[in-house]
């Protein structure tokens, strides 16, 4: 390396100082001719500023063509001389974008310099959702970066796709917090967010190694510095549900029953259906108007040699479900001090404190859709309405009312280090950080009677304690330097993490009371007691040996390589260790003399990427057969549990890593003085060796062991575009990013062809077929072909088993004459969107912004599981009045039974498009003018009035198209128990002193 | 990865950090053996077998799916509570079910988890290396019967099925075997597991599978194979072991008290402690459903059962639990659910208020009682020309049912082969009545069509004699496993 770097120092040196040309002209910024800009011959010492008028004069030495212009927050400009003695030049604003430092794995890179697609959100970009999740209010942000609210649950995080799902297990990245390596960021607060990197091909992902395979996200928190400033902001507001699902009211429902009846040759239970009239809609009584409020107070400052961030948030959310609320408490505390010229010491600190209040969601949820409309939520004596008399479901007004389930968690996230200086060049940096998490929860039911199938005898009480640490201390050495026209950075580093946890819960039954002062387990009978303990939140060690190096060739040619050893507790000895590389390679076009960047491209910049990562998210002690205990057995005349003990899974020791080899292209290109900036990526994600639990056959008689058996390839097209125009008085923008992904299965284990996967909820059918040739998870049934008509067309069509008029007719894909599982089931949607879409604008006049986000996906489906069932007496929702009751009522939707395979197996009837346009923010904000703001000796003081997920645009039925259900297997089934999203108004303040 | 693991271990040493690299990586599973360190010890040995015991209280094994594919099958229940509650088990009592049907696949996982707990402990005993020999072997014959067992329910229920006799097979795609070498394992386990157990146990192993239940339970096995020689002797050698008798009273053998009792012969051991953990929820499925809540009402014993006893046969009013009646243990009446028509209940199922609420049912499931034994011997020798002696086994079971009621039950005393075949079947549908043997014995008499078709029009001859493989078996054995005729 020394040589090399020697060698090309001499190169350098040979400059000839013969014949000598002098070049003179006026540097302008616009129409006005900026000062000081620095002009220089590069590769020499030659170099000169403008003047007041802007005006130069360089001497260029002999065989030199080229002169660089640059100038504070100004693109800067490479102009071949090519035999001219007057050259005029006009800089262009550098839009900020461009001027960037980027935060990266290990280190910070100036945007220009990058060979990765990574994306950046700053905190400014983040806009006034009201939410206490970081993940929401990054919707539609970022090309490649799919958020899915996993529910809009009370404080429900949000949920982290980057460009597709390239496992079957663990699809969320990694998250990096000030540099703390965690899995989840619920204790962030928003507000204290700086920028948020986007991590998403393998050259910035591959120095994460064995865990970077689902990309990462790197967010910084404010940091504080310069004078001080006293922030004050606020936001109340109201939420209700976006939108209610359309159920058979009292009349209609009486009438379906009746006719479920006659078709199941019984008598028809309701002698007159109108009496009942409308009846109730449970839907009514469980959704509310639900408040939320957010209070934020934060100090910040700092000197030349210190800066710090003081914050402290108060939010509370109460559900739009009648019983559910959340609250959080947060504070940090960031904190560096430069201690001497060679040793800088910093720390973050982030404490918080968090208390829901739950229901059961998806009982509640599925209970208002099927509770009989006949019954009322509460009689004229206040008692409960017996639902289980005529509809044999709950009263789901009495579920949230004899629910006390609360839950707390407390978490401390921090990290602290100290970088030396040595050599210049050098820095020695040694981080620890830790994470500690404990949460507890309690469930108290009070002993109460709605009816037989909803009361319980005794009164209880569970508790649950869980602790959780992880630490993580890691040492890098990262050197920078410039050489003349090459620029040469890289960072070497040893780390270890360690993560453990354990929980422990009890319950008993028949408190001596039944307010909340006695919800402790000693108020409970002790004959009743239960208990159990153990290891979880993962126990799992890592020791990680990480490197990377950039060159940069004068700002035009980048080179990056990084590497990772990683070694992780989770696998067997035998592939213990993993090796993660990845090579990036960057030119910036426009900086090349022949490019003229008064054209109308003003910037050009095209990156190529290729690297390895993994993922190790499989929990934990996988790769060993582990011995069950707690399989007891009764023996004795006095009887007595003898403990038992036998494995109930297999294991596989030759446990290895997943693997995903990333190919990335990308251009990046300014339009009109980069007004325009436009980003776009092409890349193909190859993962092999998924570790999955590949189901087998029950035969074998144990679950399945973890294997390395699955390739799944992602494939896909990331773009973005901004357009920023106008002055200081009147500025606008506007952003899109698109993201294509194509996500296909190319191989299960070598010889199987189908994964089944998905429970419907309904004769344990399940509903996904992770198919070799299309998408994991695709949706997986029979073909709608019709209803029968009519007898003839029964002996006419293919039946399964034994069909009758007004039975859904299936497709029979092979024309074999009958339906079978095996052979006549296709593929009938995926919950994989091909596209996701943002789209974020703003107006700003004076004082008064307008800002707007649009996110929407299309290309996936949903299969709507929560109208499959055995209906018995449960209510339906509207669309079964279409139903057939006479040949030609009906083309689409079966007779009314109560049960059979036209409910409860899946077909294309269940399945339902699910793309959606979301109007997911409009904010209309004003900002005071100075005279104000002055007077009041305030900084700034803005006021807005926001709206949230305003309007939205789908074609399904359900509450919302974006199911979540935590595995790729499972996605896009609405068993009709996911907390539907809010629709929610806000006005809030902020104030900077 | 070894050498990177041999350049990068003095590498950290090198950098002379406090945490040494391997500690951070050395992890054990916590609260747990591993195969690795289990099977070391008697108690371990013991553990290992006790889990299989353990399997036969899993709902799977023994509770819901298991009751509908032995009693409301058959001719002798209905699925009972509401239409809609249970409906797989509805299209269980109707023949309208599927390869997608619930039960079936229930009771397969339920049954081959039982298979691999026993083929773990089969194959792991022999090399334990501190224990006692005796125990070795007792151990050992206990797996084997349990194995023979579970096999057994599974070919009477599916004909050919996949013999696994190792746990952890090479190739997961195994092609059923035929029934004859399925029968083949479950006659050499059980003749094994005769030499290898005890005739009884005392103290905290009574429950445990003992010579004469795997003697008994190999007669059952040959009268199905139609081996009535065999199953004669069998059952004879049982009968003259002198170790069982017929409980005095038939309603008490389905009490606590009747548990274990002389007339017991294998049973699962049940046990409804406060904290949970030995139930069952064999007694809640086939509880009163309604007033008192004592469970949900599956199980309805049918029409045509109860024409099917005698006049005054005590044994319809022990079996049957009907609304209105006086609970067995005195402790109410039966109120039921007046939302539900005709609701009736089995009442062998019944157990006495306990800890733990209903789910934590106490009561032994009677696997293999004397008085089959005793019908078993005389179906045999019935069929190789032995009446007389049928008649005498026969006249013991009637007798006992009898009980005080001298008018009723008369002794059988014809020797026409036909007849008595004829009388023995019917006295085994009421004496075992809702005791899950029901379906088994019409199947292997091969009576199934004949009986089921005029009850349920659903019924196809050639198909519903046996149950379909389930669909997702079939679709995870990688095209190893081919659908029993008919449920294409």
């Amino acid at each position: 390396m020394k040589r090399l770097i020697f060698s090309l120092l001499t190169l350098l040196g040979c400059a000839a100082a013969v014949a000598q040309t002098t070049v003179s002209g006026v540097v302008t910024g616009g129409a006005e001719p900026l000062i000081g800009v620095s002009v220089q011959v590069p590769g020499t010492g030659s170099g000169t500023i403008t003047d007041l008028d802007g005006r130069y004069e360089i001497t260029v030495p002999a065989g030199r063509d080229t002169l660089s212009f640059s100038y504070i927050g100004f693109t800067p400009r490479l102009v071949a001389i090519q035999g001219r003695s007057t050259i005029d030049v006009n800089l262009s604003e550098a839009s900020e974008v461009l001027q960037q430092v980027v935060v990266i794995g290990y280190g910070i890179q100036q945007k220009d310099d990058l060979t990765g697609a990574v994306s950046v959100v700053e905190s400014d970009q983040l806009t006034d959702i009201p939410t206490q999740s970081l993940g929401q209010s990054l919707q539609g942000k970022v090309s490649g970066l799919q958020i899915i609210p996993g529910s809009g649950a009370p404080g429900a995080d949000a949920i982290f796709r980057i460009r597709g799902i390239g496992t079957l297990n663990d699809a969320n990245p990694l998250f990096v917090v000030d540099g703390m390596i965690l899995n989840d960021i619920s204790f962030l607060n928003p507000q204290d967010v700086q920028s948020v990197s986007v991590l998403k091909d393998a050259s910035a992902t591959a120095i994460y190694g064995a865990r970077g395979a689902n990309g990462v996200i790197i967010i910084s928190t404010k940091q504080g510095g310069g004078e001080g400033t006293i922030n004050i902001s606020a936001y109340t507001g109201t939420q209700e549900v976006v939108r209610t699902i359309d159920v058979l009211n009292a009349t209609e429902y009486a009438t379906l029953i009746n006719e479920a009846d006659v078709n199941e040759g019984r008598q028809p239970r309701f002698p007159n259906p109108e009496q009942y009239g409308e009846g109730t809609d449970w839907q009514d009584v469980i959704f509310q108007q639900a408040p939320i409020y957010n209070a934020q107070l934060s100090f910040m400052g700092g000197g030349d040699r210190s800066t710090f961030n003081l914050s402290a948030n108060y939010y509370r959310q109460e559900g739009i479900i009648r019983g559910s609320a959340y609250d959080r408490f947060t504070t940090r505390l960031n904190n560096s001090r430069q201690v001497t010229d060679w040793l800088n010491v910093a720390g973050n600190l982030s404490l918080g404190y968090n208390t829901s209040d739950n229901i059961s969601t998806g009982n509640i949820l599925l209970t208002a859709l099927r509770a009989d409309p006949i019954t009322v939520p509460r009689d004229e004596n206040g008692n409960f309405g017996d639902a289980s008399a005529i509809g044999n479901t709950g009263n789901p007004l009495a579920s949230i009312f004899y629910s006390n389930n609360e839950s707390q968690a407390y978490r401390a996230v921090g990290n602290a280090y100290a970088d030396v200086s040595f050599l210049e060049n050098f820095t020695f940096r040694t981080n620890f950080g830790l994470d500690f998490n404990y949460d507890r929860n309690r469930d108290f039911v009070p002993a109460f009677r709605v009816s037989a199938s909803q009361q319980n005898e005794e009164s209880d009480i569970s508790v649950f304690n869980a602790y959780r640490r992880n630490w993580l201390w890691e040492n890098t050495l990262s050197y920078a330097n410039d050489f003349g026209v090459h620029h040469l950075d890289g960072v070497v580093g040893l780390t270890y993490q360690d993560n453990f946890g354990e929980f422990i819960s009890g319950s008993r039954e028949r408190l001596v009371g039944s307010d909340p002062s006695f919800y402790y387990l000693n108020s409970g009978d002790v004959t009743t007691a239960s208990n159990s303990g153990g290891v979880s939140g993962g126990d799992w060690g890592l020791v990680s040996y990480l490197g990377r190096l950039n060159y940069v060739y004068d700002g035009r040619y980048l080179v990056t390589v990084s590497g990772r050893v990683d070694g992780s507790s989770r696998f067997g000895a035998n592939n213990q260790y993993g090796f993660f590389p990845s090579v990036g390679l960057g030119w910036n076009v426009s900086q090349e003399e022949f490019w003229n960047a008064d054209g109308l491209i003003s910037r050009l910049k095209l990156r190529a990427s290729w690297g390895q990562t993994g993922n190790d998210r499989i929990g934990d002690y996988q790769y060993v057969p582990r011995v069950a205990n707690g399989l007891g057995a009764v023996f004795g005349r006095d009887p007595i549990l003898l403990p038992g003990a036998s494995l109930t899974s297999l294991a596989n020791p030759d446990l290895a890593w997943e693997e995903t080899t990333q190919t990335d292209i990308g251009v990046e290109v300014g339009f009109f003085n980069n007004q325009l900036l436009f980003e776009a990526d092409l890349y193909r994600k190859v993962t092999s060796g998924i570790l999955f639990q590949a189901p087998i056959p029950n035969y074998i008689g144990a679950n399945p062991a973890v294997r390395n058996v699955a390739e799944v390839l992602n494939r896909g097209l990331d773009i973005s575009g901004t357009w920023r125009a106008g002055s200081d008085a009147f500025r606008y923008s506007l952003g899109a990013n698109a993201s294509f992904v194509h996500n296909e299965v190319l191989q299960l284990d070598g010889n199987t062809e189908n994964f089944f996967g998905g429970g419907l909820g309904v004769g344990g059918q399940l509903g996904t077929n992770s198919r070799v040739g299309f998408a994991a998870g695709s949706f997986y049934g029979y073909e709608l072909d019709g209803v029968f008509q009519s007898e003839e067309e029964l002996n006419q069509f293919a039946q399964l088993g034994n069909q009758r008029v007004g039975d859904l007719r299936f497709r029979d894909q092979n024309g074999d004459g009958v339906i079978t599982a095996a052979e006549d089931r296709v593929v009938l949607g995926s919950a994989i969107p091909d596209m996701i879409l943002g789209v974020n604008g703003s107006v700003a006049y004076s004082g008064l912004e307008l800002t707007f986000d649009l996110t929407g996906q299309f290309g996936n489906e949903v299969i709507n599981a929560k109208q499959m069932a055995r209906f018995g007496a449960y209510n339906y929702e509207a669309r079964f009045l279409d139903r057939f009751t006479e040949p030609g009522s009906s083309l689409t939707d079966p007779r009314i039974t109560i049960a059979g395979q036209n409910f409860e197996t899946l077909s294309s009837r269940y399945v339902e498009d699910g793309s959606y346009v979301r109007l997911r923010n409009v904010t209309l904000g004003y900002r005071f003018a100075s005279d104000l703001t002055d007077r009041l000796r305030m900084q700034s003081l803005r006021v807005y009035v926001s709206g949230t997920n305003l309007v939205t645009w789908q074609e399904y039925t359900g509450y919302n198209p974006e199911i979540y259900n935590g595995s790729v297997f499972d996605n896009g089934i609405d068993r009709g128990t996911i907390y539907p999203i809010a629709r929610t108004l806000t006005a809030g303040l902020d104030i900077t002193f | 990865m070894q050498t990177m693991k041999s350049i990068l271990t003095p590498l950290c040493l090198l950098l002379l950090l406090a945490t040494s690299c391997t500690e951070v990586l050395d992890r054990t599973p916590q609260g747990e053996y591993t195969l690795e360190n289990f099977f070391r010890t008697e108690e371990q040995a013991v553990q290992s077998v006790n889990a299989v015991y353990n399997q036969l209280r899993s709902w799977e094994t023994h509770v819901f799916s298991f009751i509908g594919m032995t009693d409301i099958v058959s001719d002798d229940s209905d699925k009972g509570s509401f239409t809609s509650d249970g409906f797989f088990l509805e299209e269980i009592d109707q023949f309208t079910f599927t390869p997608t049907n619930v039960a079936p696949a229930s009771v397969w996982s339920g049954y081959y988890t039982g298979i691999f707990r026993a083929n773990l402990a089969i194959q792991n005993l022999p090399e334990v290396p501190e224990i006692d020999e005796q125990v070795r072997t007792r151990l050992r014959g206990e797996a084997r019967f349990l194995r023979a067992y579970f096999y057994f329910n599974l070919v009477r229920w599916f004909g050919d099925v996949p013999l696994l006799l190792e746990p952890f097979p090479d190739n997961f795609a195994i092609a059923r075997a035929p029934k004859a070498e399925v029968y083949a394992l479950i006659e050499s386990d059980l003749q094994a597991a005769i030499e290898a157990l005890p005739a009884s146990y005392s103290g905290v192993d009574v429950g445990r599978a003992t010579s004469g239940a795997a003697r008994a339970m190999l007669a059952k096995v040959a009268l199905t194979r139609g081996n009535f020689q065999q199953a004669a002797d069998l059952s004879l050698a049982v009968i003259n072991s002198g170790r069982y008798a017929l409980y005095p009273t038939f309603a008490g053998i389905f009490t606590l008290e009747g548990e274990n009792s002389s007339e017991s012969v294998f049973e699962v051991q049940a046990a409804a402690f406060e904290i949970g953990g030995g139930g069952t929820q064999y007694n809640e499925v086939q509880g009163v459903r309604g007033v008192p809540n004592l469970g949900w009402g599956f199980n309805r014993p049918s029409d045509d059962l109860i024409a099917a006893f005698e006049p005054g046969d005590p044994r319809r009013d022990a079996t049957i639990l009907y609304v209105g009646e006086v609970l067995p243990d005195g402790s109410g009446i039966v109120e039921g659910d007046p939302n539900i028509v005709g609701e009736r209940f089995n009442q062998k199922a019944y157990v006495s208020d306990h800890p733990g609420g209903n789910g934590n049912g106490p009561g032994n499931i009677r696997v293999l009682r004397y008085a089959d034994v005793l019908l078993i011997a005389a179906e045999a020798l019935n069929e190789i020309g032995r009446p007389e002696e049928a008649l005498t086994y026969l006249n013991m079971v009637r007798a006992r049912a009898r009980g005080t009621s001298s008018s009723v039950l008369p002794d059988v005393t014809t020797t026409d082969q036909a007849q008595l075949r004829q009388a023995i079947w019917r006295e085994r549908r009421v004496e075992l009545a809702l005791e899950q043997h029901r379906w088994f014995d019409l199947v292997r008499t091969n009576r199934s069509f004949e009986v089921m078709k005029p009850l349920r029009p659903s019924f196809t001859q050639n198909k519903n004699e046996l149950f379909p493989i389930p669909q997702t078996e079939i679709d995870l054995s990688e095209g190893a496993l081919v659908q029993n005729p008919g449920y294409n």
